[in-house]
C-alpha cells in the first residue's frame, strides 16, 4: 500500500480526474447551450390536438413535464406538455400548458402553415385566400400556396428597396441636413448681425439646406409610393379557433409547412432562420429577429480595444522592464499592476463615466461641438469611451505578458546585437521586440478573451437596447466613435431580464450566447494563428 | 364603445369560467382577448420635414414600449433614430437635467427632489405625460390554485413592518388561505432591485409605504421575477402586466377585505376596481409658453395617436382612454402643465 501512494499513481489519478471534471462541465455547459440556442431554429412539425372540451389547439410542442402528484386526484402520473400556439395578436401568449388526460386526438395536419411575420411574432394556421388589390386570386391551398410564394419574393425584392433607400439615400440626405444645421447654429451663435459676409455665408447654408430638403422630399415620397405598394398583397389566414386574420404578405418573413417537408427542406429553412439571426435586424424589441447590430457592436468594440490597449501596454511593459531600473518602486508598479487586474469591472466602468465621459467627453463638447450642447456628442456614452474603458481594464494583461516575453529574450541575443555596436534602442527595436511579439499577442489573445465577455463596465459607458445606427458606416468619417452602439453581451441580459415575452425570448439568449461563445473563439483563433506564424518565424522565442 | 368591450369581457369571461370548470387548476391562464383600442382617438397624420436623434433615458418597465414605437415612428420618418435605455425610472431625471435625453420615460411619478433639482437647472417644472396604463399584477406559478388575495394580505406577505394593518405576519400559503400540501409550504419572495419604479410604486400602494422583507430575491428585470416565479413552484411576485407568460398567474386582487377580487383587464383598471394600476409617464423638458422642437412633439403625437396606442397594446399595457388623450394633446399644442 504505501508502495503504491509512492509510486505516484494516484497523484496521476487525482490530476487526471480534475482535468476531466472540468473537461466534463465545459461539455455540459456547450451541449445545453448549443440544445437550446439551436433548438429554435429548427422547424418542428405543427401538432393539432382536440380536446375532451371540444377546443382545438394548433401548434408545436415545447415541453412535458409530471403535473405534481398533488395537484391530481388519480394516483397515476399524469403529464402536460407546452404548446407555442403563436397567433400573438388574437391570443396574446405565445405559450399555453395542455394537460395530456385532456386531449381526445392529436395529430399532425399536412397543411397546416407557419407564417412568421415581423410583428405579432409566428402566425400558426390554415390558407384561406389570397387577395391582391382587393381581388381574390386564390381560394384553396393547392393554386394559393405556390402564388403567395411568389407573392414572398417580390415582398422580398421590396424589402430590399425600402432597406437601400432609406439606409443609403435618405441617411445621407440627413446626415448632410444635420451637419448644416449645426453648421448653421455655429455661425448664428453669439454673432454679430450686421456682418454682411456672414448675412451671406448664412443665407448660402439656408438654401443649401433647402435644396437638401426639396431632394428629400423627392426621396421620401418615392418611399410612401413603396410602402403603398407593400399594402396590395393581403393574405387570410384561419386560426385553429375558427377566426379569420389578414396579414399583409409584406409582413410575413417566412412562410412554410413544417409537416409536409423532408429532412432536407427542413435544413433549408433551418439555415435560413440561421443566416437571418446572424445577419438580420432585430425586431419586436429584439426578441425575434437577427442580431447583427450587436455583433457587429461587439466585433468593432474588441477592435477598437486591441487598438488602444497593444501600444500602451507594450509600451509601459517595455519601460518597466528594459529601462527602468529594478527596485523597490518598479517592483511596488508591479505589484499595483497585478493587483489592477483584479480590480471589479464595474469599478472600471464606473471610472470610465466620470473621467471619460464626463470630464474628457463634456469637455470636447464645450470646445469642439458647442453648437450642438445641451445636446451630447462626446459627453455621453459611446463607442470611444467603452473601448478606452475595456482598454483600461485589460492593460494589465498586456503589460505582465509583454514583461513576460522580454524577460525571455535570451541575453545572449541582446549582448550578440550590442557586440556588433547597436545602441539600446536599435537592439530593442530590431532584436528584442520582434522576438518577443508571441508573448505580446499572447497578452493581446488574454485581452481580447476577457474584453469580449464584459458588460458591466459597457452598461455604464455607452452599450444600448437598440443603437440608432452602426458604428461604421458610408457617411464621413466612416468610423463614427461618439455612436452609441449595442453588444451581444448586453443583449443576452436584456433579453434575458427585461423583454416582455420572456418566454418566447428565451431561446433568443440562448442563441446569442452561442453566437457570443463562438465570436470570442474566432477571435482568440485568429490572434493565435498570427502568433503561430510569428512563433515559426522567430524559433529561438520560448513563447 | 366600453360597454361594448365590457360585453364581450364578460362573454369571455363566462366562457372561461365554463372551461375552468372541466379543465384542471393550472390551466386557467387560457387565451384572453387583447384589449381594444378607443376607436375615437385619431390615427396619426405624418407631417414633413422631420429629422434628427431622439434618445430615451428612463424607466426599464418602459423600454420595450419606447422601442416599439421607436421602430412604428421610424416606420413614418426614416431619418429618425432613436435610442433606448433602460435602467431604471431613477435614471430618468438626471438624463433629462443633463439633456442627454428628450425622453424621460417613467413608471411612477418624479418625486419632489428631483423636480425640484429640474426646477434649478431650468427655471420650470418638467412636463408630464401619461402615455398608457399599466397594471402592477401579483404573480404566482401556475400550479397555484389561490383565488385572490387582499391588498393587506399583500402587504403582510412582503412587508416587515405590516403598515397595511394585518397583524400577523404571513409566511406560508396556509395563511393565506390555502389546504392540503400547499398549506405548510413557506411563500417564496421575488421582487425588483431598488431603481426601479415598480419597486417604488409597489412600496408605495401594496406595503403602505412599509419596507420590504429581507427575503424578497431582488431580481434586475421584470422578466426575470416572472421567470422566477414560474421556475419556483411556491413563489409569489410582482411586475407589470406585460410581463405575463404561460408559466404565471396573476392573482385577482381586492382593496379591503370585503371587496371583491378584481382580475387584471381593462374593465376592472378603467372603473379603479384594480388597486394596483398606475400611468406610465414620458417626461420632458418643455419651457411653458414654447412649442417642443417639431420632432419631439410628432414624438409624442404619435404616441397619443391610434396607432401609437395599438403599440400599447401589442406589447401588453393598457391603452389610454381617449379623455386623458384629448387632454395630453391639448398639453401639448402650447398649454402650460
Amino acid at each position: 500500500m504505501k508502495k503504491f501512494w509512492k509510486s505516484g499513481d494516484p497523484f496521476v489519478w487525482l490530476t487526471g480526474g480534475a482535468l476531466a471534471i472540468s473537461l466534463l462541465m465545459i461539455a455540459a455547459l456547450m451541449a445545453l447551450i448549443l440544445y437550446n440556442g439551436l433548438r429554435q431554429f429548427w422547424p418542428y412539425d405543427l401538432t393539432e390536438l382536440h380536446l375532451k372540451d371540444g377546443n382545438k389547439v394548433l401548434g408545436e410542442i415545447w415541453d412535458r413535464e409530471r403535473i405534481p402528484e398533488t395537484d391530481t386526484d388519480s394516483k397515476q402520473a399524469q403529464y402536460r406538455i407546452r404548446v407555442k400556439i403563436g397567433n400573438r395578436d388574437l391570443y396574446s401568449l405565445d405559450f399555453r400548458w395542455v394537460d395530456e388526460s385532456e386531449i381526445e386526438r392529436r395529430f399532425e395536419p399536412e397543411h397546416a402553415l407557419v407564417l412568421e411575420r415581423s410583428e405579432w411574432g409566428n402566425f400558426y394556421g390554415y390558407f384561406k385566400k389570397l387577395t391582391f388589390d382587393g381581388t381574390t386570386i386564390a381560394d384553396s391551398f393547392a393554386e394559393g400556396w405556390p402564388e403567395l410564394q411568389r407573392r414572398l419574393d417580390d415582398m422580398a425584392a421590396l424589402h430590399n428597396d425600402i432597406h437601400s433607400l432609406e439606409k443609403g439615400a435618405i441617411d445621407e440626405i440627413n446626415s448632410g441636413l444635420e451637419k448644416l444645421r449645426l453648421q448653421l447654429r455655429k455661425l448664428t451663435m453669439g454673432s454679430d448681425t450686421t456682418d454682411v459676409a456672414l448675412a451671406l455665408e448664412i443665407a448660402q447654408q439656408r438654401a443649401e439646406m433647402q435644396s437638401l430638403r426639396v431632394r428629400y422630399d423627392a426621396r421620401e415620397a418615392e418611399l410612401s409610393s413603396l410602402y403603398r405598394q407593400s399594402e396590395r398583397g393581403v393574405l387570410t389566414m384561419t386560426a385553429i379557433d375558427g377566426r379569420e386574420k389578414d396579414i399583409k404578405v409584406f409582413d410575413i418573413v417566412r412562410a412554410f409547412r413544417p409537416n409536409d417537408i423532408d429532412f432536407w427542406g427542413r435544413s433549408a429553412v433551418c439555415a435560413g432562420k440561421i443566416w437571418e439571426f446572424v445577419s438580420g435586424e432585430p425586431r419586436e424589441s429584439n426578441t425575434e429577429g437577427g442580431v447583427f447590430p450587436a455583433l457587429f457592436g461587439t466585433v468593432i468594440l474588441v477592435v477598437m480595444m486591441s487598438i488602444a490597449v497593444v501600444p500602451l501596454g507594450v509600451l509601459a511593459a517595455i519601460y518597466l522592464r528594459e529601462y527602468a531600473k529594478q527596485g523597490f518602486w518598479v517592483q511596488a508598479i508591479r505589484i499595483a499592476v497585478n493587483n489592477l487586474a483584479g480590480v471589479p469591472s464595474i469599478v472600471y466602468g464606473v471610472f470610465g463615466l466620470g473621467f471619460f465621459i464626463y470630464a474628457v467627453g463634456g469637455t470636447i463638447d464645450q470646445f469642439f461641438f458647442s453648437e450642438a450642447l445641451p445636446t451630447p456628442t462626446f459627453g455621453t456614452g459611446g463607442l470611444l469611451w467603452a473601448s478606452l474603458t475595456l482598454a483600461l481594464l485589460t492593460v494589465p494583461v498586456v503589460i505582465v505578458a509583454t514583461e513576460e516575453g522580454l524577460a525571455a529574450v535570451p541575453r545572449e541575443i541582446r549582448e550578440g546585437s550590442l557586440a556588433l555596436s547597436a545602441t539600446k534602442f536599435e537592439t530593442l527595436w530590431r532584436v528584442v521586440i520582434p522576438s518577443a511579439l508571441p508573448g505580446i499577442l499572447t497578452g493581446l489573445i488574454l485581452a481580447i478573451a476577457r474584453a469580449a465577455g464584459e458588460v458591466a463596465p459597457l452598461m455604464l459607458t455607452g452599450v444600448v437596447k437598440l443603437a440608432p445606427a452602426l458604428p461604421l458606416d458610408g457617411t464621413f468619417p466612416f468610423l463614427h466613435l461618439e455612436r452609441k452602439f449595442m453588444h451581444l453581451g448586453f443583449h443576452i441580459y436584456d433579453v434575458g431580464f427585461q423583454s416582455p415575452n420572456v418566454e418566447a425570448a428565451i431561446p433568443m439568449v440562448y442563441s446569442t450566447t452561442l453566437l457570443l461563445i463562438i465570436i470570442v473563439v474566432l477571435l482568440n483563433v485568429f490572434a493565435i494563428q498570427i502568433r503561430n506564424r510569428l512563433r515559426k518565424k522567430l524559433a529561438f522565442s520560448v513563447f | 364603445m366600453i360597454r361594448n368591450s365590457f360585453f364581450k369581457q364578460t362573454m369571455s369571461y363566462l366562457a372561461l369560467a365554463a372551461m375552468s370548470l372541466s379543465a384542471l387548476p393550472g390551466d386557467a391562464a387560457l387565451a384572453q382577448e387583447k384589449p381594444k383600442v378607443d376607436p375615437e382617438i385619431s390615427l396619426y397624420k405624418k407631417v414633413s420635414g422631420i429629422s434628427g436623434n431622439l434618445n430615451s433615458i428612463g424607466s426599464d418597465t418602459m423600454n420595450n414600449l419606447m422601442t416599439l414605437w421607436g421602430e412604428a415612428f421610424a416606420r413614418y420618418y426614416p431619418s429618425v433614430r432613436l435610442g433606448v435605455e433602460g435602467k431604471g425610472s431613477s435614471t430618468a431625471p438626471p438624463a433629462l437635467i443633463a439633456g442627454t435625453s428628450q425622453f424621460g420615460p417613467m413608471s411612477r411619478k418624479m418625486k419632489e427632489t428631483e423636480i425640484d433639482a429640474f426646477q434649478k437647472a431650468f427655471g420650470y417644472k418638467p412636463t408630464s405625460m401619461r402615455t398608457s396604463l399599466d397594471a402592477l399584477a401579483v404573480y404566482v406559478n401556475k400550479d397555484n390554485p389561490i383565488q385572490g388575495v387582499t391588498l393587506q394580505q399583500v402587504d403582510a406577505v412582503f412587508s416587515k413592518n405590516r403598515a397595511g394593518g394585518l397583524e400577523k405576519d404571513i409566511v406560508t400559503w396556509g395563511e393565506l388561505g390555502l389546504t392540503g400540501a400547499w398549506a405548510n409550504k413557506p411563500i417564496s419572495l421575488y421582487g425588483r432591485n431598488s431603481a426601479s419604479g415598480t419597486y417604488g410604486y409597489f412600496k408605495k400602494h401594496a406595503l403602505f409605504k412599509g419596507d420590504y422583507k429581507d427575503t424578497v430575491k431582488e431580481q434586475p428585470g421584470s422578466a426575470s421575477v416572472v421567470q422566477g416565479v414560474s421556475e419556483d413552484r411556491y413563489a409569489i411576485g410582482y411586475s407589470g402586466i406585460g410581463y405575463i407568460t404561460s408559466g404565471v398567474r396573476a392573482v385577482p386582487l381586492s382593496k379591503k377585505a370585503d371587496a371583491a377580487f378584481a382580475a387584471v383587464d381593462m374593465e376592472s383598471v378603467m372603473k379603479g376596481k384594480y388597486p394596483l394600476a398606475r400611468f406610465l409617464y414620458l417626461y420632458i423638458n418643455k419651457e411653458p409658453g414654447k412649442q417642443l422642437t417639431p420632432l419631439v412633439r410628432e414624438f409624442l403625437k404619435f404616441v397619443f395617436s391610434k396607432e401609437g396606442q395599438k403599440i400599447v397594446v401589442k406589447d401588453g399595457y393598457l391603452p389610454l382612454p381617449y379623455k386623458v388623450v384629448q387632454e395630453e394633446l391639448a398639453m401639448l399644442d402650447g398649454g402650460t402643465n
